[in-house]
């Protein structure tokens, strides 16, 4: 396929901002209410209402557009998009057409260990629609259809990137990084599932190296990262079927079938709504001050990039472990608080990235005092992995003492006495003269087996250094 | 002269229902308009920018606070059709079922 | 208003005897006139009692509580039903007051009822609504005008003392002229908008409509302030009725805009508003002829940006969360039925014409045209500013006409002459009575100011308003 044929992707997302009122009006934007509860004369559309912009939806688009390097434009407008549709209460859209709040920027990220760069075209604010809920398995094939209004108002920025993504997965790790980062910038809690998060995508083939673009085909309803790849993929394959038999592609809109695992065609062309846009009446432009605008930028928290990059500079971490940091940044968080006390990135992070992960996402997270102070026992080889992983355990289930009160009261303490581990060693032999043997005519592998005899006679306490040289004392000492 | 299609078309757009006679007046009323209104496209406006408020007025943001919402029975007060706590309207892709 | 609230305070009158007697003279004229759609008997008396109690303790709201007013049927009152004179609306009933209502209510002003107008106040003669036509006061088979036809007639026939209005591009002068009333259009944002049903957001604004100067003057002080809730709404620009001084006319420079007295005047209207012209000459006022050479384009322009932003603001009726509902297998055919059926011919062809020059291909050459026109009209007005302090024309060509007399749109729309170059600059402008024609019709003079210069066209308005009077 990709021998005859450019991929051309671009995006355009819609991320909800976190604010507690709605953009035009004070109802609540709390998810999960009754329907149809948080509605007044504004979100509702009723005769005579007019909108009042909320000063927070303004500065996370502009919060937004400076992480994602874009040119803020201290002069916007909103405009009106006329169409018709039962979620839309005023059968408009307030939105920015001509005169959007941010103008050209981009987003890097690593697509493997290659730092890969997509333009952002624009980002502007608008509002949500409310929220349809079919009486059948879709909107096609029901009777009727239910709205709820709850959502209607809610600030929304879109951003619209450039057509610089080539392949289906790249595009999916595109909207990872965006997420992560209005995740770091705190204005979207960009939870896909709840659609706070979303994308539409238009891709288009060319001839390979060809500079001139082909149809493009706008996919909508792409309500996961992995229903935006497959989506793509899907397309892709499917344009390529289309061309390769001499066809042409429509312009078109088409929904994913998540159930169905394909595209299919919305609407063609021919009936692309006439959206009459128009300059609002009802709201002037926006004059934003320029300095007020530079403290934004100022202000912004470290992005993810930033982040991945110091983790690998200064803590020398691999890229695998980096990343792991970046893309949980409450385990990122973490580690930052560990090191305060502990300052070994590496250690850190493969305690971070072992056990603790699996027990973390069940149980919350731990203090980081404390985990510095079992890395801290660990790294003074007062106690061995083994012991480091049961005091983990403990520690998940209460917090009140601290690690090394653990190891007083049990006397989980590292067995290091060379003398007394000598005497189990030689039980251990004595009792597998048979295997003894084995090893000594060549089966190295069973050197793994008596550490693991020694340990669990030791209930795990023995220091493995210790008995690993004990062990080859006394098995070598005798080797033919 | 506004052909009739273009009047079709336009009431589609608007959602209006219209009548064989209703499309005929309107087809004459909007080449009546356009007619009356071509003098305006005359008119040298290159220099100047639109005005789309009369008034300039410097923008006031509202803060961020939750106001009182009004009661779900108030909201579904006015529907013709309600159903659940919900508006209920009639299937929206056409030509199915 | 001075004396009823004089009245009110000495307890020689009470509001209940006010509501009574204006209920009283609607029940009198209301066959006849049809100037009101809905009138609110219990809601009134109960709000008169209110203010009566209030009076007793010493604790009125103002010295206006308890005097009645009616409101366009497109300002928003919650809980009685809002219907724009549309078939569309017929039964909706608001969940929310307008600000101005708000305001009203806050001077303790009991509502009377709601007045008629054109269907969303699209028209000039109030022909255009589903309850019927709106007659005029002094010739049964006149219009009182439009679209607040129904607001000045009921002011005129003594229905109620005082009441409110909107203007998109004449709504409030051309009925105050054409019944004899005092009617103004304030300047653009000095009057929230919020809760009055929108027919063109740029254009729109709500006023008064009364008897005399004084009592126009009196309302706006009430209506006039800035809305957190109306974005476009003016900072600090509140209205204080001023103290009424002769001696400013001495001076005045008063701007004759030659395009307002040309063809298509009637005669007698011309020597109705020159005659007034002279009485203020008299005072020491100084004639300042000029030129609004744009006001050849202000029909088309104010046309043109009226049925753009109508169409949208008009499209949100689609029958699912309010209004009448005309049922259609699916969304769009419901939608197409409701709209089709519930508005009238006007609201439909406006519609129409607002979708053609908005949409694509059309609106560089339409809608955005008329945009930078607007900004031609504007600078013009301006620069009659360096050479005038007001400026004043008739307020319409003619009297009153004929019901059914205008049957052509285009002709109908031409009843805005005068009167739209306001709205479209977003000036403040007046319509006083300056006499009456052969047939006993009312003549309207309209006086023009600069943006929020309010306070002196009252100043000029009362003047004359003395001397006319004096004089008849
Ligand atoms: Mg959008
Ligand atoms: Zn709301």
């Amino acid at each position: 396929m990709s021998r005859k044929y450019d991929t051309v992707i671009g995006l355009e997302i819609h991320v909800a901002l976190l604010t507690e009122s709605k953009f035009l009006c004070s109802c609540s934007t709390e998810f999960g209410a009754p329907p149809n509860s948080h509605c007044c004369p504004i979100c509702l559309g009723l005769p005579g209402s007019l909108p009042a912009i909320n000063a927070k939806a303004v500065e996370y688009a502009v919060i937004a557009g400076s992480a994602l390097n874009c040119v803020i434009n201290p002069f916007s407008k909103f405009d009106r998009k006329n169409y018709f549709y039962p979620d839309l209460p005023k059968a408009y859209q307030i939105t920015q057409d001509a005169y959007p709040i941010c103008g050209p920027g981009y987003l890097d990220y690593y697509v493997q260990d290659k730092l890969e760069r997509t333009k952002i075209v624009r980002i502007h604010l608008e509002e949500e629609a409310g929220k349809l809920i079919h009486s059948g398995e879709s909107i096609i094939d029901s009777e009727y259809s239910l709205v709820d209004y709850n959502r209607a108002g809610i600030p929304l920025i879109e951003i619209v990137t450039a057509p610089d993504i080539t392949a289906p997965e790249q595009a999916r790790l595109f909207l990872e990084q965006l997420r992560l980062v209005m995740n770091y910038i705190q204005v979207s809690d960009t939870k896909m599932e709840e659609g706070s998060l979303r994308c539409d995508a238009n891709i288009s083939l060319k001839p390979k190296g060809s500079p001139v673009l082909g149809t493009k085909v706008e996919i909508k309803n792409l309500n996961s990262f992995r229903a935006l790849e497959r989506a793509l993929e899907f397309e892709k394959e499917r344009q390529r079927e289309v061309l390769e038999q001499g066809g042409q592609i429509e312009q078109e809109s088409r929904t994913w079938d998540e159930r169905a695992g394909k595209t299919m065609t919305m609407r063609s062309k021919a009936d692309a709504p006439d959206y009459r846009f128009f300059p609002d009446p009802n709201l002037p432009p926006l004059n934003l001050d320029p300095v007020w605008i530079e403290n934004l930028k100022k202000s912004l928290p470290e992005l993810p990039l930033e982040r991945l990059h110091r983790l690998k500079d200064q803590d020398r971490l691999s890229h695998y472990e980096a990343a792991f940091l970046v893309n949980y940044p409450d385990f990122g968080d973490l580690f930052e608080k560990v090191k305060v006390t502990f300052p070994e990135p590496k250690a850190i992070v493969n305690l971070l990235m072992g056990d603790y992960a699996r027990l973390a996402r069940e149980h919350g997270h731990l203090n980081p005092v404390r985990l510095g102070e079992l890395l801290q026992l660990l790294a003074d080889e007062v106690i061995n992995k083994n012991q480091g992983k049961d005091i983990l355990e403990e520690l998940f289930k209460t917090e009140e003492d601290s690690p090394a009160e653990i190891v007083e009261k049990r006397g989980w303490r590292m067995l290091s006495d060379a003398a007394q581990l000598r005497k189990v060693v030689e039980g251990i032999l004595a009792d597998n003269p048979d295997l003894v043997g084995r090893f000594r005519n060549g089966e190295n592998k069973l050197f793994g087996f008596f550490i693991g005899q020694v340990m669990r006679a030791t209930e795990g306490k023995a220091d493995p250094e210790v008995v690993n040289n004990l062990l080859r004392e006394e098995l070598e000492g005798g080797r033919n | 002269m506004i052909d009739r299609e273009e009047v079709i078309r336009i009431a589609a757009l608007a959602r209006l229902d219209l009548s064989e006679e209703e499309i005929e007046k309107y087809q004459r009323d909007l080449t009546d308009f356009l007619t009356a209104c071509a003098q305006l496209k005359k008119v040298d406006v290159s220099q100047l920018r639109a005005t789309s408020h009369a008034v300039t007025i410097k923008p006031r943001l509202r803060q961020d606070r939750v106001g009182p919402s009004l009661k779900q029975t108030d909201v579904l007060s006015g529907g013709a059709d309600v159903q659940d706590g919900f508006f209920r309207v009639p299937r929206i892709v056409e030509g199915q079922g | 208003m001075k004396k009823l609230a004089y009245l009110l305070q000495s307890k020689q009158v009470s509001s209940i005897e006010l509501v009574e007697k204006y209920l009283a003279q609607i029940e009198a004229s209301e066959k006849k006139l049809n100037a009101l759609i809905t009138v609110d008997k219990k809601g009134a008396l109960q709000a008169a009692r209110e203010a009566d109690q209030r009076w007793k303790k010493g604790e009125n709201r103002s010295p206006w509580d308890g005097i009645p007013i009616v409101l366009k049927d497109n300002i928003s009152t919650r809980g009685m039903r809002t219907t724009c004179a549309s078939k569309i609306l017929a039964d909706y009933v608001p969940l929310y007051d307008a600000s101005v209502v708000t305001l009203l209510r806050k001077q303790g002003l009991p509502i009377l009822g709601k007045a008629n107008l054109d269907e969303f106040a699209m028209g000039s003669s109030t022909e255009y609504s589903s309850f019927g036509v709106t007659v005029n006061p002094f010739d049964g088979n006149r219009v009182a005008g439009g679209s607040s036809g129904g607001s000045a007639a009921a002011v005129a026939a003594g229905e109620t003392p005082w009441a409110l209005g909107t203007d998109t591009g004449g709504s409030i002068r051309q009925p105050a002229a054409f019944c004899g009333v005092v009617g103004l259009k304030p300047t653009y944002g000095r009057v929230s908008r919020y809760g009055v049903v929108a027919l063109a957001p740029s254009l729109d604004q709500v006023g008064p409509l009364a008897k005399t100067v004084e009592d126009a003057a009196i309302l706006f002080s009430i209506l006039a302030g800035t809305d957190p809730k109306d974005a476009t709404s003016a900072n600090a620009q509140e209205f204080n009725v001023p103290n009424w001084d002769d001696a400013l006319i001495k001076g005045l420079k008063i701007g004759i805009p030659k395009e307002f007295f040309g063809e298509g005047l009637h005669p007698e209207v011309e020597e109705a508003v020159r005659r007034a012209l002279q009485i203020l000459e008299e005072e020491g006022a100084l004639l300042v002829p000029l030129s609004l050479s744009t006001n050849v384009y202000a029909i088309d322009t104010y046309l043109t940006i009226v049925t753009a932003e109508a169409s949208s603001s008009l499209a949100r009726y689609d029958g699912v969360r309010y209004g009448q509902r005309k049922e259609g297998a699916d969304s769009n055919t419901m939608f197409a039925k409701t709209r089709g059926e519930g508005f009238g011919a006007e609201v439909k062809r406006r519609i129409m014409l607002g979708t053609y020059v908005l949409g694509a291909g059309h609106y560089e050459d339409f809608y955005e045209q008329a945009q930078k026109v607007r900004t031609l009209i504007k600078d013009d007005l301006q620069s009659a500013w360096e050479k005038a302090d007001l400026i004043i024309t008739p307020t319409t060509p003619t009297t009153a006409f004929k019901i059914g007399e205008k049957r052509n749109p285009l002709e109908m729309y031409l009843s805005d002459l005068y009167t739209a170059i306001a709205n479209l600059g977003g000036i403040p402008a007046l319509s006083l009575p300056c006499g009456k024609d052969s047939r006993s019709l009312p003549i309207g003079l309209q006086i023009m100011a600069n943006h929020f210069q309010e306070e002196l066209m009252f100043q000029a308005a009362y003047f004359l308003e003395k001397k006319l009077l004096g004089r008849a």
